[in-house]
């Protein structure tokens, strides 16, 4: 919840006093934060204590539990997303 | 920005396996949140800067429920096949999917309803699916489409994933990107009691 509070008050701030000229530096930011953010994460899952040995225990398991629900819901979502929430004008296939 | 997420997630393990004092490790991971708000709040200003996001969401109706509906779905029923590769049963399969990436409730509900084990298992599952669907969004929203990217996200598209969903694909698609967070969250414990108990 005080994610989402956050993320609003950003919302706020964007559309109220944030310079429009400073966009791009708002992206590079959101960049680093994004890579402090994912180098955290390895951070955490690295310091686990047997986090190999767990790995090489239970990895294989928690692989398939990983992967099978990401392609099935993928899977799914692409063909509904296609028919019903695509409008004619959007551009696919490319980053923005 | 894959080549940035994998880098930046493969440093990190090396550095919180070998290089890294404890207290350098109680820095970055005591401060994960803080840097999750730093980011979120960044993300917010670039949904504010862009005009007319609330309205083209709006204009979705009801549809927006299909992407959380579509990935709990999904999720279960791939729960479901899951149970013949592992050799668990269906009720811990479907309810260890239907932890969509939320992986800390996901692990520590299980652990008190099925054991040590099944919630290590739902653990590192539902991290490793946090951690797969920052490597492959930026594949699915330059190949598939920007709505497909938010789908390996399932739960953690309203926080950490978040971050890659901006950065790969355009402000409305944050939007529902939290929309669809918030709902697949509210039913992660609910599925999660559901599948194991009933099942």
């Amino acid at each position: 919840m005080t994610t989402i509070l956050i993320m609003f008050a950003g919302v706020l701030a964007g559309a109220t006093v944030f310079p429009r000229g400073l966009k791009k530096w708002n992206g590079w930011l959101q960049l680093g934060m994004t890579g402090l953010l994912i180098f955290t994460m390895g951070v955490s899952l690295g310091s686990r204590p047997g986090f190999l040995e767990e790995l090489g225990a239970i990895g294989l398991k928690s692989l398939i539990f990983a992967v099978l629900p990401i392609l099935a819901s993928v899977a799914l979502v692409y063909p509904v997303s296609r028919r019903f929430l695509e409008r004619p004008d959007e551009k696919e296939g490319g980053e923005d | 920005m894959v080549w940035i997420a994998l880098g930046c997630l493969l440093a990190g393990v090396l550095c919180g396996l070998f290089f890294f004092p404890p207290e350098v490790t109680a820095f970055f991971t005591g401060n994960s949140e803080r840097f999750l708000w730093a980011l979120m709040f960044l993300v917010g200003i670039s949904v504010g800067l862009s005009k007319g996001v609330f309205a083209r969401v709006k204009g979705y109706g009801l549809r927006v429920l299909l992407l959380p509906l579509s990935i709990t779905a999904a999720s279960a029923a791939a729960g479901l096949l899951c149970a013949p590769l592992t050799g668990m049963g269906p009720g811990e399969s479907m309810a260890i999917a239907s932890g969509m990436g939320w992986y800390s409730l996901t692990g520590i509900l299980l652990t008190d309803l099925a054991g040590a084990e099944v919630g290590a298992i739902a653990f590192l599952g539902n991290l490793l699916r946090e951690t797969i669907s920052f490597l492959i969004i930026p594949w699915i929203a330059a190949h598939l489409n920007h709505y497909t990217a938010i789908a390996p996200a399932g739960a953690t598209s309203e926080d950490t994933t978040l971050a890659v969903l901006i950065r790969c694909t355009r402000e409305e698609i944050v939007v529902l990107a939290v929309f669809n967070g918030v709902l697949c969250s509210a039913v992660v414990p609910v599925l999660v009691r559901f599948f194991y108990g009933v099942l």
